[in-house]
């Protein structure tokens, strides 16, 4: 088989490692990037502290973003080729998804209100994040509730294909409408309009969401395999 | 003492609460996820505990349960 | 090798998405009044139906030196660089408002230059720096 890597029991040997060797290292690494966002960094021309928002409510927005990615491509993957255990990975992504949609909305519109003057508008940024969150929902309860294997794989399929869509919406919002939410400041291509004062606690932050996803996701599908593996004694 | 770190020119509230909701939010889904990770090792072990001899001995040969069992005995 | 079986499901996936894909930019297109958050001085010149008993909002830049008050009253020109509105608004606005800067304002027009606002928002831009980078780029520029 073509995903043979992707078998519980070539994983769960990693799985332990992993989850040790990230619960060592998030905690201090946690603390010294809070330092850098909430003290050493400094404030913004206009925005003043409140810039500091930045550092969570960004890597949460991404974090969540590339989370719904995965579980698109993992969805439809899984419905391609029939691989059951592609099934364990993206159940094991889509909470920490909606954990992340949730607060990027929230610092967001903590954000909003001492710097636009509101905590929300309906714009188009603000309105596509809102739609991920309630695909997120969506996606959780149709794999949670529909105990019809096949069905529940079709639905979760066609949620994720559109919600790849709205992917794109979010992504482009800023740039196609115009919108109270800034545009993009991170750039690919071209110059990017964060100083590298700032850049830094952003990207520090970033890492510290990255581990925490990893550390959930992995401690999340270790449940899932022993889950299964429980229904196999009983065949013993 | 220095109040500037908490009160940011009037905006210390915006921050300190996103900073702390976001926290509380992960710290929720981990807590979560270690019980339901705590709960699902311990049945598992229960359950092998209750297994006759002869099915015991099939479970050696069994990497992923050894594995599982192997982590609970360090836990405790 | 792919299975037959497998063949089939892409070729689904792919026409699915391809329609999804086309009823989203449909709709996109078709929505796009709703979509826009705001219009600029430039497009409320342009347009020809313009309600004005509907709340519309109107953004784009403070225009430096417009900005007066009196009376808990705050007058200010809106503009696009190649066209202008004129604002008045009672209230209070966010911090963030200053001349130079970008601004969206909610209201009902009186005419195409006249504009009767009902909330301020600030709109700041991308740009995140320290006020030191920014003294040194005023320096750079001036």
């Amino acid at each position: 088989m073509m995903f043979k890597f992707l078998y519980p029991s070539h994983l769960f040997s990693f799985l332990n490692k992993g989850i040790s060797i990230i619960s060592a290292i998030i905690i201090p690494f946690l603390f010294l990037s809070l330092i850098f966002a909430l003290l050493i960094s400094p404030q913004d021309y206009i925005q003043g502290d409140t810039v500091r928002i930045m550092y969570v409510h960004v890597p949460a927005a991404w974090m969540t973003l590339m989370c719904f990615g995965m579980i698109s491509f993992l969805c439809i993957l899984t419905f391609l080729f029939k691989t059951k255990n592609t099934i364990l990975l993206y159940k094991s992504i889509a909470p920490i998804g909606l954990s992340l949609s949730l607060i990027a909305i929230i610092t967001g519109s903590l954000w909003g209100e001492p710097t636009w003057g509101t905590y929300w508008v309906w714009d188009a940024r603000l309105t596509s994040m809102l739609v991920l969150m309630f695909f997120y929902l969506i996606f959780i309860f149709s794999y949670k509730f529909i105990s019809n294997q096949n069905l529940s794989l079709k639905v979760c399929t066609g949620i994720s294909v559109i919600g790849l869509i709205n992917l794109f919406i979010i992504k482009y919002s800023v740039n196609i409408w115009p919108t109270l939410h800034q545009t993009e400041s991170i750039k690919i291509i071209g110059r990017t309009t964060v100083d590298s004062s700032m850049l830094l606690p952003l990207s520090m932050m970033l890492l510290v969401f990255f581990l925490y996803c990893a550390l959930i996701f992995l401690m999340k599908y270790k449940s899932e395999v022993i889950r299964i593996k429980k229904k196999g004694l009983k065949k013993i | 003492m220095n109040l500037d770190i908490f009160v940011m020119n009037g905006y210390g509230v915006y921050v300190w609460s996103a900073f702390a909701f976001s926290f509380l939010v992960c710290f929720i889904l981990f807590v979560k996820t270690k019980r339901t990770l705590k709960k699902l090792e311990n049945e598992f072990k229960k359950e092998a505990m209750s297994l006759s001899d002869e099915k015991v001995s099939a479970l050696k040969n069994k990497k992923v349960a050894q594995e599982i069992l192997n982590t609970q005995q360090k836990a405790h | 090798m792919l299975v037959r079986a497998a063949k089939k499901r892409i070729k689904i996936l792919v026409a699915t998405l391809s329609l999804l894909i086309l009823i989203a930019i449909f709709s996109l297109v078709v929505l796009r009044d709703n979509i826009l958050y705001f219009l600029s001085p430039t497009e409320i010149k342009n347009s020809e139906n313009l309600n004005y008993s509907k709340k519309i909002r109107v953004g784009g830049m403070v225009k430096t030196g417009s900005v007066s008050i009196n009376n808990n009253e705050i007058n200010f020109i809106i503009t696009d660089l190649s066209n202008e509105i004129f604002v008045t608004f009672k209230g209070t606005v966010p911090n963030l408002f200053s001349e130079g800067k970008g601004v969206v304002a909610e209201g009902k027009l009186k005419d195409k230059k006249f504009f009767i606002a009902k909330r301020i928002l600030a709109k700041h831009d991308e740009n995140y720096m320290p006020p030191s980078a920014e003294k040194i780029l005023n320096k750079d520029v001036k």
